[in-house]
């Protein structure tokens, strides 16, 4: 808006012309600017904007694909209400997307921080190392993971041997207790990387002078950290917690792949639960539609609760 | 994009203080010795992945963490038995396509916002991105209905326009901020000279915002090499698939043919490995920004 007003001004400036003319070159420019957006637009509501409407539709019937849906009001949220598995998924997603904020948030801080303060070559190879596991699929990590926690082959279980603890050995993914938190590892290490980026940029955008006053006033190594670094890293903090909170929501990928939600539901969360309603073989034989609907509805009301936080974060942080 | 970039090559903030201590740097030494166990616990399971890839297939089970001799025996019976020339074209394919979709509707329209006034402009960026984040699980079932209804469903076409649409906003995102960058006075100065606006954006703007195409094009070529839930679900006739679908099928089928599966594994991400070494500064100098401005 600023950028728009200063073209107009520097054009009525630089060069005096007739309100015709004028009005005729805005009238390209208008043309050229929905010329220009309409396909994205188009796309968009196709695909974006009416499926958002139909599954908010489809949340309230009953639909096995066939025939019409059968208009049924709020019968699926309140079936959810007494359905034990959407309860755990429920919980399941909150407690990972919480998990995953603040987990995928404090560890790339600290190695950011760390990754500032040793020689810069070091910091280049590491950064570059770190950024891997990012770049893979969830298919590959997931897939890969999956060996590593192997109950009988898996290379965690024999490191833990060779190293004599032997006696933590066991099942982790089929352990209902574990499966979260192991997948979990597995979502932090694929993090990482991109995140400590993130706050790595950060803090080579801190004032040097901040640290140098610090240093002057006896300030130890900590207290330049809770005092210069955090403070000045509050708009970049706001941007990842709301980062993790957004993808935790969202977590589909790792657990469809490493445990299916299982075992017996353990690891359950919304996507998981609504994919197995809709398409899963497993669940039955009839595809429901409409209460795997009501999932997504609930989703997207999560993301919306992570899109307020992200504006309420990036307002306390930037004033 | 070019300031994140130098700043991340200039030393750190720390530099003042440790030039006032000259004795030997223990705590640095010791910060250093942290990063490179994190380093080697993030490398670890590459390592482990290659390494099992490449024993011969009576040795995975038995034998220590470094293999005894090599065998590539596992990348041919990969290569051969899962069809897998077949789902790494079908990938490059659809991921080629989804590039070239993705960077034509997010540069035109991401300059457009950036630097064409015309009503309702604001309203329109805002409903794009405001669902920027919508994730593909609450979408996948009115998406999958639509497809069908549309005669797209289990089409590498169907699949396409679903990554297209999905993933332009958040591209047309960062080319409007690559093109905010740029000087108004460059369209200005063009108009005068009385080229079209579609002129102006092709010959003067868009080859200026170089920067931004090749971050949008490598976050755009990871993402949908990458993509899962889409593929898995919109594709059943097995000779269309993508990769990723298919590495997930290998898990049951290989179940205890570690070699196999580790070796198509690899083989799935040598693409993505080496656009990342190879455009390593663009992508991640984009990311930071992108993030950074979100």
């Amino acid at each position: 808006m600023t950028a728009s007003s200063s073209t107009l001004s520097v054009g009525a400036r630089s060069r005096p012309r007739s309100g015709a003319r004028l009005w005729k070159l805005q009238r390209s420019e208008r043309v050229a600017g929905y010329g220009f957006a309409f396909p994205i637009a188009v796309l968009f509501a196709v695909f974006v904007g009416w499926p958002i409407l139909f599954a908010i539709y489809l949340s309230f019937t009953r639909w096995s694909g066939f025939g019409a849906p059968q208009f049924i009001g709020v019968d699926n949220y309140t079936r959810m209400l007494s359905d034990p598995v959407a309860s755990v998924a429920f919980v399941n997603t909150i407690v990972w997307a919480i998990s995953v904020t603040v987990l995928q948030t404090v560890i790339p801080l600290v190695v950011a921080v760390l990754l500032s303060r040793v020689w810069n070559g070091l910091s280049v190879v590491v950064r570059t190392l770190l950024f891997i596991p990012g770049i893979v699929s969830f298919v590959v990590s997931g897939v890969l993971w999956k060996l590593i926690y192997d109950p009988n082959l898996g290379t965690l279980n024999n490191l833990l041997e060779s190293i004599g603890l032997g006696a933590l050995k066991q099942d982790w993914l089929s352990n209902p207790a574990l499966v979260l938190p192991c997948i979990l590892v597995v979502s932090l290490w694929g993090a990482l990387g991109m995140n400590m980026l993130i706050f790595f940029a950060g803090i080579q955008g801190v004032d040097v002078s901040l640290y140098e006053a610090a240093q002057v006033d006896g300030a130890s190594a900590w207290q330049q950290f809770r005092y210069v670094t955090i403070p000045s890293l509050r708009v970049v903090t706001a941007i990842v917690v709301s980062l993790n909170l957004m993808n935790g929501f969202k977590i589909f990928d790792l657990i469809f792949v490493m445990s299916s939600g299982g075992p017996n539901h353990a690891s359950e969360v919304l996507g998981t639960y609504l994919y197995s309603l809709a398409f899963g073989s497993t669940s039955g034989s009839i595809p429901q539609l409409g209460y795997g609907s009501a999932f997504s509805v609930v989703v997207m009301l999560l993301c919306g609760v992570a899109v307020l936080v992200q504006i309420v974060l990036s307002r306390r942080a930037s004033r | 994009m070019t300031t994140v970039a130098t700043r991340a090559g200039t030393s750190s903030p720390t530099g003042a203080r440790d030039a006032r201590r000259r004795r030997f740097p223990t705590a640095k030494s010791f910060v250093a010795f942290i990063l490179l166990a994190i380093a080697a616990f993030t490398m670890f399971p590459f390592v482990w992945l290659i390494l099992t890839s490449i024993r011969p297939a009576n040795t995975v089970f038995s034998g220590g963490f470094w293999p005894t001799s090599v065998s590539f025996d596992a990348y041919v019976k990969a290569w051969n038995s899962t069809d897998f020339g077949l789902h790494f074209a079908n990938s490059m394919w659809i991921t080629l396509v989804t590039v070239i979709g993705v960077v034509a509707f997010a540069s035109l329209s991401g300059y457009a916002f950036a630097k064409l006034r015309f009503p309702f402009k604001n309203l329109i960026y805002v409903l794009l991105l405001a669902t920027l984040m919508m994730p593909a699980t609450s979408l996948i079932i009115p998406l999958y209905l639509q497809l069908k209804d549309l005669g797209l469903l289990n089409t590498q076409a169907g699949l396409i326009v679903l990554y297209v649409s999905s993933s332009a906003p958040f591209s047309m995102f960062l080319m409007r901020a690559f093109f905010e960058t740029l000087p108004d006075e460059l369209v200005q100065a063009a108009r005068i000279d009385g080229a079209g606006e579609f002129e102006i954006f092709w010959r003067i703007m868009l080859p200026l915002a170089r920067p931004g195409l090749a971050t949008v094009i490598i976050f755009q070529f990871l993402a949908t090499w990458n993509e899962f839930i889409y593929a898995n679900t919109v594709l059943q006739n097995t000779d269309e698939l993508p990769l990723q679908p298919v590495l997930f099928g290998l898990v049951g089928q290989y179940q205890t043919d570690w070699p196999t599966l580790c070796a198509g594994l690899t083989m799935s991400i040598v693409p993505v490995v080496l656009v990342y070494v190879w455009m390593q500064r663009q992508f991640v100098a984009g990311m930071t920004l992108g993030a950074v401005k979100n």
